[in-house]
């Protein structure tokens, strides 16, 4: 980029040969007309003009290619997270940057980041929220994201005081405000690469959605904690009526961001209900209602995210109604492309922000900051669990909370908030810099990396894993398939007086209003609904329905012994069954910011009603058929 | 027994599912919950409520047939084992899955009742020649008397290991 900029000005001097040989001291004018014509130029390299616009073209296009080029060793991103990966890449361009230029390489924009880069990641997470579990959650999830971040806020912040009150280490002029606003800041926990690798860990869904839930409740709380210990560190004194207008605002912030983005949900409902003139652009209301109740949020100083959660989360429901089958479709890709944009751009500029001078090391700080985070954390969960498991119908078991607390993982918020702290109030800043970047890097890295393992050797252990026969697995997709069945009989399992006084009034009201036509309430119901035909025929055509073993088969089985097989071949009948067999129906659809799991689900859906159709419409057929040969016979 | 609240909230199910008779559920009111259409066992599962030959349930036989589902409570295990045997044990249970295998009920599962199911419970990528093998197998590993069908004495045997009480056991129904 140095370069380019370099050559646009020597071309644009060259523009002006004349002038510049004429060396009269007389300034060139641009148009040449002084003393001569310039000829007309056939080819000009015109940089300045575009500059800003290609360098973000460049930098997402980097970003992309980054991507492609991970997942070309297809082992690659099954053991290391692709955050990582990322953050290499980053500070591999942050090298070339430094080396080339001799100045620290661009850092990223505050502004940038919470205005831009932040929301995408938000939104998407909001929007595929399963709103059901969540609420049944709720109380826990608001447990450890309010009470556990103020804990490991408060918990960090005071005991790196108690080190930084040793002279030993020369970091005495760090006051207490100073290190409750690292405490509170550092604490803010970024579970993205931990849902990524809850795919592969089986992980039950209780805990899938506290580690989601806490980790958009927690962002809200530690930009709240982090306004209010840097106002209080900018002033000069700090009344007892200061702390209650802290906690009241802590209140305000959070309530009124969600009030925001509830009533813009709401009215993006309503007015999607108008839409289907204009098919296609209802994708764009639904992302515009929500970018704008997070700056509406941010505007008042409220809390953006919680805004957007809360807009995401309300209009879910009857936008998925009323927009078109491929609206929909669009809305939920082109929000997946964005937050994945984003997050790959945040971790690659986080790389390249570590490449610079921007730093200052110190050992005692640095790695009691790192051990009081992971001490801190484990306590934390530890603590609260037992005393949220008395509240609890289901407990967690050690296993979940070893995964909750190793997954505590520091990303790109603590990083952005670090370097929104003014220099002049805090003048180790750099030390904050340094310290927030090796915690980062500690955990994407060798948390990221080894919390696989170490949750598949918790589970070996747990279970007794003895060979299993081939037909164990069929029986147990057996049950479960029975018993989803009889739940799904039975309804929904649990039962709760908000939430069906809740339904009552959505039913009477509010669904009347934002809903257009009187559509089945299930989604199920409405892809079978809209089911295209062109999916029965090609399947029928493929001949892939008519797999029902007919009669004649089944009498070319011989009588004779069956032979008993080689380990070999019964390991490939286990990896058939394994690959073919239904999945269970999974209440809620695991969550990966980089790709739609639905889908996977969808396809089975159809295909299962497609079958069940089909066969229907055979049996009826067949007794169709034989009630008409009746009196051909008699 | 069931709890009072549980049977008036499965009671409140009944009804909501049953559309406007007021009456015995029919196949078509089960067909009709979404949830159950996109199980690969719907099927099965939704004539397991239907007694014999009849094309009703009153709630009286729906609540039967979800009693097998109640989850086995500690002290009934050593409870006097005079009494008839509930509904939810694991005998009972195990006898209620093959049920659902065994359409002709002859007491057996036969090669061709097990290919069925195996064909509802797999996608349509599998030939037919290896699910017969996998069938083939299925029985091999269960069948000790060599009939080539399964009994309920040997389903029972082969699922000796396997946790039944908890796999067919719906927390809520308490």
């Amino acid at each position: 980029l140095a370069a380019g900029a370099a050559e646009a000005r020597a071309t644009s001097e060259g523009q002006l040969p004349g002038a510049a040989a004429m060396g009269t001291g007389t300034p060139p004018s641009p148009s040449g007309t002084a003393f001569e014509e310039t000829r007309l130029h056939v080819f000009t390299l015109d940089y300045p003009h575009v500059q800003i616009p290609f360098e973000i073209t460049l930098w997402i296009l980097l970003a992309s290619l980054a991507k492609i080029g991970f997942h070309l060793y297809h082992k690659l991103p099954s053991i290391v997270p692709e955050s990582c990966l990322l953050i290499l890449v980053g500070l591999l361009l942050g090298g070339i940057i430094f080396g080339a230029e001799e100045k620290s390489p661009p850092v990223m924009n505050s502004d940038v980041f919470f205005l831009y880069l932040l929301p995408p990641i938000v939104l998407d997470a909001g929007y595929f929220m399963p709103t059901r579990l969540f609420f049944e959650n709720f109380g826990t999830i608001f447990w450890y994201a309010v009470v556990g971040t103020l804990w490991n806020a408060i918990g960090i912040g005071i005991s790196l005081y108690g080190i930084c009150q040793i002279s030993a280490f020369g970091l005495t002029d760090i006051t207490l405000l100073q290190n409750l606003l690292f405490g509170s800041l550092i604490s803010a926990v970024d579970p993205v690469a931990v849902l990524a690798v809850f795919e592969n860990i089986h992980v039950n869904e209780q805990l899938y959605i506290l580690v989601f839930g806490e980790s958009l409740l927690n962002d809200a709380i530690t930009v709240v904690l982090y306004n209010l210990f840097k106002s209080f560190c900018q002033m000069r004194t700090i009344k007892v009526i200061d702390i209650f207008a802290g906690i009241a605002n802590f209140f305000i912030v959070g309530i009124g961001g969600v009030l925001i983005g509830i009533l813009l949900g709401f009215v993006a409902a309503f007015t999607t209900r108008f839409t289907h003139k204009i098919r296609v652009i209802e994708p764009l209301f639904v992302f515009l209602y929500s970018y704008l109740s997070y700056i509406t949020a941010e505007m008042f100083h409220l809390s953006g995210i919680m805004a957007i959660t809360a807009c995401a989360m309300t209009m879910n429901k009857y936008v998925e109604e009323n927009v078109s089958q491929k609206s929909y479709t669009t809305i939920k890709y082109f929000m997946k492309m964005l937050s994945s944009v984003s997050e790959t751009l945040i971790f690659i500029f986080m790389g390249v922000s570590t490449v610079g001078k921007n730093h200052e090391w110190n050992w005692a700080f640095v790695s009691f900051t790192l051990l009081f985070c992971l001490i801190w954390r484990a306590l934390g969960v530890f603590v609260l669990t037992q005393i949220i498991n008395v509240f609890r119908t289901i407990p967690l078991t050690f296993k979940d909370q070893f995964i909750i607390a190793y997954g505590g993982l520091r990303g790109a918020i603590c990083f952005s908030l670090v370097f929104l702290l003014p220099p002049a109030v805090f003048p180790r800043k750099k030390l904050f810099i340094t310290a927030v970047i090796v915690v980062i890097f500690f955990t994407v890295f060798i948390q990221g990396i080894t919390i696989r393992p170490l949750v598949e050797f918790l589970d070996v252990k747990r279970s007794n894993k003895k060979q299993p026969a081939v037909s164990e697995e069929i029986y147990n997709r057996f049950f479960d398939h029975v018993k989803t069945g009889i739940e799904d009989v039975c309804g929904h399992w649990g039962h709760n007086f908000w939430r069906d006084k809740f339904k009552k009034f959505d039913n009477k009201y509010l669904r009347r209003l934002l809903i257009r036509e009187n559509q089945p309430k299930s989604s199920i119901v409405s892809l079978y609904k809209k089911l295209e035909i062109k999916h029965a025929i090609e399947m029928a055509e493929s001949g892939m329905i008519s797999k029902v073993p007919s009669s004649v088969s089944l009498s070319d089985y011989h009588e004779g012994k069956i032979k008993p097989l080689s380990p070999t071949e019964m390991e490939n009948m286990r990896e058939i069954l394994t690959k073919n067999l239904y999945q269970i129906r999974h209440r809620t659809m695991s969550y990966n910011r980089h790709s739609l799991a639905a889908d996977a689900n969808e396809k089975q859906a159809k295909e299962i009603l497609i079958r069940r159709r089909h066969s229907l419409r055979e049996s009826l057929r067949k007794t169709n058929s034989l009630s008409r040969e009746r009196p051909v016979l008699a | 027994s069931v709890s009072h609240s549980q049977i008036t909230r499965l009671y409140s199910r009944f009804t909501s599912l049953d559309k406007g008779e007021n009456g015995p559920l029919s196949r078509e009111d089960f067909q009709r919950i979404p949830e159950l259409a996109i199980n690969p066992l719907g099927d099965r599962i939704i004539n397991a409520f239907f007694p014999e030959g009849e094309d009703q349930v009153n709630f009286r036989g729906f609540m039967r047939t979800l009693a097998h589902f109640r989850p086995i409570e500690d002290n009934e295990k050593s409870k006097d084992q005079n009494g008839p045997e509930p509904l939810n044990s694991r005998s009972n249970k195990l006898h209620f899955a093959f049920r659902l295998y065994d359409l002709d009920k002859d007491d057996k599962i036969s090669r061709d009742e097990l290919l069925q199911v195996l064909r509802m419970m797999v996608g349509v990528n599998i030939s037919d020649e290896q699910l017969g093998s996998i069938a083939d197998r299925t029985i091999q590993e269960a069948d000790q008397d060599g009939d080539s069908a399964i009994s309920f004495a040997e389903f029972v045997k082969v699922l000796e290991k396997v946790d039944v009480e908890q796999k067919m056991s719906i927390r809520f129904l308490h």
